[in-house]
């Protein structure tokens, strides 16, 4: 059965890297336009390293992202908690609230928020874009965090405080550690979502600032090289380094649970 | 003639004056300005390192880039970012539609010299023309026609060929109802801009339903499906066709059809709010002079230049100037300014047709 | 923030509502002003003749929402959406579970960790590229085509591009994540003693699986499912790129109102039916779900 399972598992994950595969092999391939067959170079590498506007592109992306991740995280866990944890009225109007952001198209919310922000004054720049990639990943985040909650067991936080522990206590030594795993995944798919996001850095940026997916969207009516690959190449490579030394350093057994 | 020489040197001197003494009186930021915001597609001309770098060195004037992805994007942006930009890439079937709203200011050619050397049937041309004054100057026209290709299809010659037996399952469109219901007004003999019977298009669009085999919406997309040889005939750029040859080496041929390609015409133009206004003219000038468009057509790969003097200026053999033949331009329809309920019509019946094609 | 105490037994001087309010207001207050505000506006831009710029006369309509009525192809369109969105969430579904279920009982410590991180790297990679790869892979004597030809030479093409499918196997490989981690959220809590105390009183592994596993897995089934099947109805990229002629949508339809027709309140009231069609289809399958999978 656990051979199964593995078997499986890597079966799944085979079919989760084979089109990443393709793209990080593109980028060691000759041809501008992804032709077959394969000639090996590191020209698009070479390209890349002298490709400014792409490199300060995928800089702010990544920075964004990372300002995105942490926000969204913490102020999508606090509504998780209370949404699963407490009864109150209008609760199940504020979890269908969480639908519109994900149901409108990126388009149609991106252009919203172009009007509403030019008619406020909120304007264009940085600040709205964080704005506007933050709100959207909060939804993902409560309903990650929520899916955990929903598992988590109440009568350990009852039974601590009902050993004398604080409330704000018992969250920290008994919640916390077992909403890690839960918290974990809401940041990567909140770092997903940013990092990924085209439309609202493309309406909101100021005009000159881009990041990475407004590049590559905004290139394709003409064409973008295989340098887009060796940037995503590279910024995978990098992922895989720091998971393996966050895997190596952590002991607190991050995302497994109680065990 | 030489009174008329004259008249028109005494007009450049005194617009020439009049809009620097009007620029440095009503736009104090102007003459401080060393930057100005130019907003176009990614990739299209304005947006070339080395000519940005040329126009550094002659103006010291630096220049930045905001990018749209759809006409109705350039439009929103300039809606709601005044004073944000300082040239706008307008195709200039938009370009009345967007001075009504009194986004953009009329254009004095006495301050772009280069426009003398603009084609008269492409500078005059009433698609720029808004309560009788000119508010873009020509840049760039081309054409959509058939992509083609060459081992394959060389010589087709009408638009019927998308339509025959010899192309099932080897067409690609363009994902643009202006186009599409464009060719089969083509068909029709009728106007592209207002076709007498929508019904007959949207039935002849339909009957290619078995030919279709993709609908593109970026070149990028055509130029990776044409390479692994998912179709041979298409509707295409004609400025796209020559890149694609030149720069991908593709085997593809553009011909215009009997029934007549669709033309489009760019201009440049400067919004009402623009900060560096005298910088946005120096801008749009130096993009109209013949020596930066001949190495982009020659080095990058470009539409048509709306400069007559920037095509002789070409090489006999350059695919561009081999596409875009000057004499195409009198009988050339050109995409114009329509009514919204218009333009949601052929977009309701090009929904239609590919609504049919997936079914 | 102080609210006035009540007769409630409240800890630390905080009444419940006063912490619950403190939770909540962050998070929507956000939302209120980066999304449902600008969504407002568009909700009545979706009642006039024409978005209010310009100088232009503007006035009120409803016909924005007889779109079905008067546009009768899009039906078929819309239905078609809402396949692609029930087939995308149904594969998730039944490859995601078992996957979560394979990575929570199958592995321990370190290795499930890095596991766990794999599964979800893919996602940062840029979207538009991903499809792309997937054109080279899936098309006629593509790398799909290779890989069965490697062992089996005289194969024939298994080439799906440009067809509905290709939109699937594109879309499932966008959402599977989501589906794989939330449910690994739900079903990492089981006690293996539970499991094993139900075979040792001779329950057999589909009673099992149906009466402990799939009810505490179901909030994790829920949750991914709200995250795959709502964006999938309204999703535009993989269907252009992969789909050929296949690839209408009804949220390519939206973005052609936007794009091409200009034509923003038809967009938004296109947005807006199918917010309602989404929020109905989760308001009657959460009710049919709350009789079978809750444990009582």
């Amino acid at each position: 059965m656990t051979a199964l399972g593995k078997l499986f598992l890597f079966a799944v994950l085979g079919f989760l890297y084979l089109p990443v595969a393709v793209l990080v092999a593109m980028a060691f391939n000759a041809s501008p336009l992804y032709a077959l067959p394969f000639e090996f170079t590191t020209h698009w590498f070479e390209e890349l390293a002298g490709n400014d506007k792409l490199l300060a592109a995928t800089r702010n992306s990544v920075l964004i992202a990372i300002l995105t991740t942490v926000l969204a995280t913490v102020i999508g866990a606090l509504a998780a908690i209370a949404l699963s944890r407490r009864r109150f009225r209008g609760r199940t109007l504020l979890r269908l609230l969480l639908l519109p952001p994900i149901a409108i198209p990126w388009l149609i919310i991106g252009t919203a928020m172009l009007v509403f922000f030019f008619w406020t004054g909120i304007g264009r720049g940085l600040h709205a874009m964080v704005l506007g990639h933050v709100a959207l990943a909060i939804p993902y985040v409560v309903l990650v965090v929520g899916a955990g909650l929903n598992n988590t067991r109440i009568d350990l936080e009852e039974a601590a405080m009902s050993l004398g522990s604080t409330p704000l206590h018992a969250f920290f030594a008994v919640t916390l550690p077992l909403l890690m795993p839960s918290l974990i995944a809401a940041a990567l798919f909140a770092f997903a979502v940013s990092l990924d996001q085209f439309v609202i850095s493309y309406f909101l940026a100021t005009p000159g600032v881009s990041t990475l997916p407004v590049e590559i969207y905004t290139s394709i009516r003409k064409g973008f090289t295989p340098e887009v690959n060796a940037v995503s190449s590279l910024l995978l490579a990098a992922s895989m380094i720091l998971i393996i030394i966050f895997a190596r350093l952590t002991k607190v057994g991050g995302v497994s649970g109680r065990r | 003639m030489r009174t008329l020489v004259d008249r028109r040197r005494f007009n450049l001197l005194l617009g020439a004056g009049v809009a620097a003494g009007a620029l440095g009186t009503r736009m104090p930021r102007a003459r401080a300005a060393n930057k100005i915001t130019v907003l176009n597609w990614q990739g299209y001309g304005t947006d070339e390192a080395w000519a940005l770098k040329l126009f550094a060195e002659q103006t010291g004037i630096e220049v930045v880039h905001d990018y749209f992805n759809s006409e109705q994007e350039m439009f929103t942006k300039l809606r709601t970012n005044p004073g944000a930009y300082d040239v706008a890439l307008i195709n200039s079937a938009w370009t009345s539609r967007i001075a009504e709203e009194g986004l953009l200011d009329p254009i004095d050619f006495n301050t772009v010299p280069n426009s003398a050397d603009l084609d008269p049937l492409l500078r005059d041309s009433s698609n720029f023309a808004f309560d009788g004054k000119p508010y873009g100057v020509a840049w760039v026209w081309g054409m959509n026609g058939l992509g083609v290709r060459k081992d394959k299809a060389a010589g087709a010659q009408s638009l019927e060929v998308l339509w025959s037996p010899e192309a099932v399952g080897r067409v690609a469109l363009y994902d643009d109802a202006i186009t599409e219901v464009g060719i089969a007004a083509l068909l029709f003999g009728e106007s592209i801009n207002d076709p007498k019977d929508m019904k007959a298009i949207v039935e002849k669009l339909k009957a290619m339903k078995p030919n279709v085999k993709l609908i593109w919406s970026s070149e990028d997309q055509w130029n990776k499906a044409f390479s692994a040889g998912e179709f041979d005939y298409s509707i295409y750029w004609s400025g796209a066709a020559g890149r694609s040859q030149k720069t991908f080496k593709l085997p593809v041929e553009f011909i215009v059809p009997t029934e007549g390609a669709i033309g489009w015409l760019d201009g440049l133009s400067v919004p009402a709010s623009a900060p560096n206004k005298a910088e946005a003219l120096s801008f749009i000038n130096y993009m109209i002079d013949p020596k930066f468009y001949v190495q982009w057509a020659t080095e990058v790969g470009a539409p048509a230049s709306a400069n007559a003097k920037a095509m002789e200026e070409l090489p006999a053999d350059d695919p561009q100037k081999l596409i875009h033949k000057t004499e195409y331009l009198k009988n050339l329809q050109f995409m114009s300014p329509m009514p919204d309920e218009r333009r949601q019509a052929f977009v309701d019946a090009w929904e239609e047709v590919k609504a049919f094609y997936a079914s | 923030m102080s609210e006035p105490q009540s007769g409630a037994p409240a800890r630390r001087g905080l009444s419940p509502g006063a912490v619950t309010a403190a939770l909540v207001t962050p998070a929507y207050l956000w939302l209120t002003v980066a999304i449902f505000l600008p969504l407002v506006a568009m909700l009545v831009f979706s009642f006039l003749t024409a978005a209010p710029f310009g100088n232009r006369a503007v006035e009120f309509t409803g016909a924005h929402y007889l779109v079905f009525y008067n546009r009768p192809y899009l039906v078929e369109v819309a239905l078609r959406s809402l396949a692609l969105g029930a087939w995308t969430t149904g594969i998730c579904a039944l490859i995601g579970l078992p996957a979560a279920l394979a990575l929570s009982r199958a592995f321990r410590g370190r290795t499930r960790e890095v596991l766990f991180f794999l599964v979800i790297l893919p996602f940062w990679t840029n979207g538009l590229v991903r499809v792309f790869s997937w054109t080279m892979v899936l098309r006629e004597n593509g790398i799909l085509d290779d890989i069965v030809r490697a062992f089996w030479a005289d194969a024939p093409s298994i080439g799906i591009l440009y067809s509905y499918p290709a939109i699937v196997v594109g879309l499932v490989h966008a959402y599977l994540p989501y589906m794989i981690l939330t449910c690994y959220l739900s079903v990492v809590a089981i006690d293996d003693e539970i499991l094993e105390a139900a075979r040792s009183l001779g329950a057999r592994a589909p009673v099992v699986f149906g009466k402990i596993v799939l009810p505490l897995a179901a909030p994790g089934l829920i949750a991914g499912s709200v995250l795959i099947f709502v964006p999938v109805i309204g999703s535009f990229m993989e269907p252009r790129i992969l789909g050929g002629t296949a690839g209408v949508t009804i949220g390519t339809v939206i973005e052609d109102q936007f794009t091409q027709a200009f034509n923003w309140p038809l967009g938004s009231a296109l947005s807006f039916i199918m917010l309602a069609v989404v929020l109905v289809v989760f308001a009657v399958f959460s009710r049919a779900l709350r009789g079978r999978l809750t444990l009582s």
